[in-house]
């Protein structure tokens, strides 16, 4: 019998084997492996931890140090919570306490989820914990839920009539209309980066690959209006993919990798423009073409539009949104513990809100999921 | 003796961060792996996202990973529990005619062979059984045990499993 079955022939195995073994490579990479030091020795080390830090923060030069780290990172004048935002709208934002929903009459905590994105008009948001992906309004309650394994990275599309929401799985692009039912599988293996909805009519979806290859179509006809390769029309491969994203008018599709802004036409797999550089993120203005990137050197973060640096500061830069309108940004910066809110039109205007993680109930820094929605 | 050893080199150097002892676990244990999937849910597509989900949730619980153990049979039990998982969903889903429009071209549907012939036959839970005693080798207890089952009820689907296979081969 072991014979018999170790001789039935398995489809797609080869490739099957190197698609799970770059999933699973990629995977490793973002994991920190945990030191196993000796039961005895660790009071021992936590006592020597202990005692150091207290030595070099009564030394004169460690008292120095200090100082100079809390005047440099974070701006002095920042509000002590978030109270109101700059522009209209209202935040989505997900911490370790799950997903909330940032509005004028307050935040409000929707549930222990972990990620979570607006509906088309922001009247809901699909939200995704370990094992489920879940509708809610506004106010929390849930419209319906999924089960299915691993779900990650909703994003929700459409019109006032239809909708649909794409969703990874662990190495799968699922797709489900807004009411929840009729899900299918609608492409993969898909590499960790969210499967983003090109704006405009129909539902055309786009995705990277486990080898970093983009791919364009339509998930009702499943064709794709890259043609230049057989099929739904593959990009050349980008090595270490992070981020996708349109252009509010559809036109220009935003890869940015681990060490490149690619820039892509709605009709060609060619890029129309390639900027090798390590960026922590980037955004189209809405409807414009415009960019704000964040990136860090040496030590010090840059936030800019175009070539314009709007915002400086010690230490990391995390997430950026633009606000509804286009005329604010939000960027995050976890070496403050702060939210800075940076006018990105008109005079330089600058606003700090301060203890983000405590606001939020959260150990990791808060991440902002989206900024709804234009009136 | 050796690979047992060799074995638990890869787990230890696994779990400080090694990528090539990672790789040396993932390239030993994938095809059969790969294969124990495909026996219990004949759906090329879904072996390809269970192998690969249940390496991922290995690697996610490698720290606290007891060396001692073997690494193989810890991740083949993943592996088919979440293939009989796999066959239930789709049969719920086959039942509330939840047609999916959208055929992906990597999915091969129709098993086909003998054996494969055969298996299909049987169901997913007794399949599953099958696989773990004759390809991943596992003892019926260790069955009962990772599938959370009566040791007689492992042993009668086992019996009727291979009665069945007798009369189709």
């Amino acid at each position: 019998m072991k014979r018999e079955l170790e001789r039935v022939e398995i489809p797609y195995e080869h490739g099957a084997r190197e698609r799970a073994w770059n999933v699973l490579q990629a995977a490793f990479a973002d994991r920190l492996p945990v030191e196993r030091t000796s039961r005895r020795l660790r009071p021992v080390l936590a006592l020597a931890v202990v005692l150091a830090v207290v030595a070099a923060a009564l030394s004169p030069p460690g008292r120095a140090v200090i100082d100079e780290i809390r005047e440099a990172v974070g701006i002095e004048r920042a509000q002590p919570a978030l109270f109101s935002l700059p522009a209209s709208g209202k935040l989505l934002v997900a911490s370790d306490a799950g997903i909330w929903v940032v509005q004028e009459d307050g935040s409000r905590l929707l549930g222990d989820y972990r990620e979570a994105t607006w509906s088309p008009f922001g009247r809901f948001v699909v939200a995704a914990r370990e094992n489920e992906l879940a509708a809610l309004e506004p106010d929390g309650d849930v419209r319906w839920t999924l089960a299915r394994r691993d779900v990650r990275s909703p994003r929700w599309a459409g019109t006032e009539t239809d909708t649909r929401i794409a969703y990874l799985t662990t190495s799968r692009v699922h797709v489900v209309p807004g009411d929840g039912v009729g899900d299918v599988d609608a492409g993969g293996p898909a590499a960790r980066v969210a499967a983003v909805w090109r704006p405009g009519p129909g539902f055309t979806l786009t995705y990277v690959n486990t080898g970093g290859r983009v791919s364009i179509y339509d998930v009702d006809s499943g064709i794709g209006p890259w043609t230049d390769a057989p099929g739904p029309g593959w990009s050349r491969r980008f090595r270490a993919p992070r981020k996708l994203e349109w252009s509010s008018d559809g036109k220009r599709l935003l890869l940015l990798t681990r060490e490149a802004l690619v820039q892509f036409g709605p009709r060609s797999s060619t890029p129309l423009s390639v900027r090798e550089e390590r960026l922590v993120d980037a955004a189209f203005r809405p409807r414009s073409h415009e960019l704000a990137i964040i990136r860090t050197r040496q030590g010090v973060s840059e936030l800019l539009v175009g070539k314009r640096v709007l915002f400086r500061g010690t230490g990391q830069f995390r997430d950026l949104a633009w606000s509804p309108d286009g005329r604010w940004l939000l960027v995050s910066w976890p070496t403050a513990d702060q939210w800075v809110f940076v006018r990105a039109t008109g005079g330089r205007r600058i606003r700090g809100v301060a203890n983000v993680s405590e606001q939020f109930r959260s150990r990791s820094f808060p991440r902002v999921e989206g900024w709804c929605c234009a009136p | 003796m050796r690979a047992a050893r060799d074995e638990r080199a890869h787990v230890r150097g696994a779990q400080r961060g090694s990528v090539s002892d990672l790789e040396a676990l993932f390239r030993t244990h994938w095809p059969r792996a790969y294969r124990a999937a495909y026996l219990v849910t004949h759906d090329a597509g879904a072996s390809e996202d269970i192998a690969q989900e249940s390496f991922l949730a290995a690697m996610r619980a490698l720290d606290t990973f007891d060396r001692r153990r073997p690494f193989g049979p810890w991740l083949h039990r993943i592996v088919v529990n979440r293939a009989i998982d796999w066959t239930r969903v789709r049969r719920l889903r086959s039942e509330l005619e939840l047609s999916e429009s959208l055929p992906s071209p990597e999915r091969n549907e129709t098993p086909s062979g003998d054996v494969l012939a055969a298996l299909a036959r049987l169901p997913p839970e007794h399949r599953a059984v099958v696989v773990m005693r004759y390809l991943l080798e596992f003892t019926p207890g260790e069955i009962a045990e990772a599938l959370d089952l009566p040791r007689g009820t492992v042993n009668s689907r086992l019996r009727r499993g291979l009665d069945t296979l007798a009369e189709e081969l």
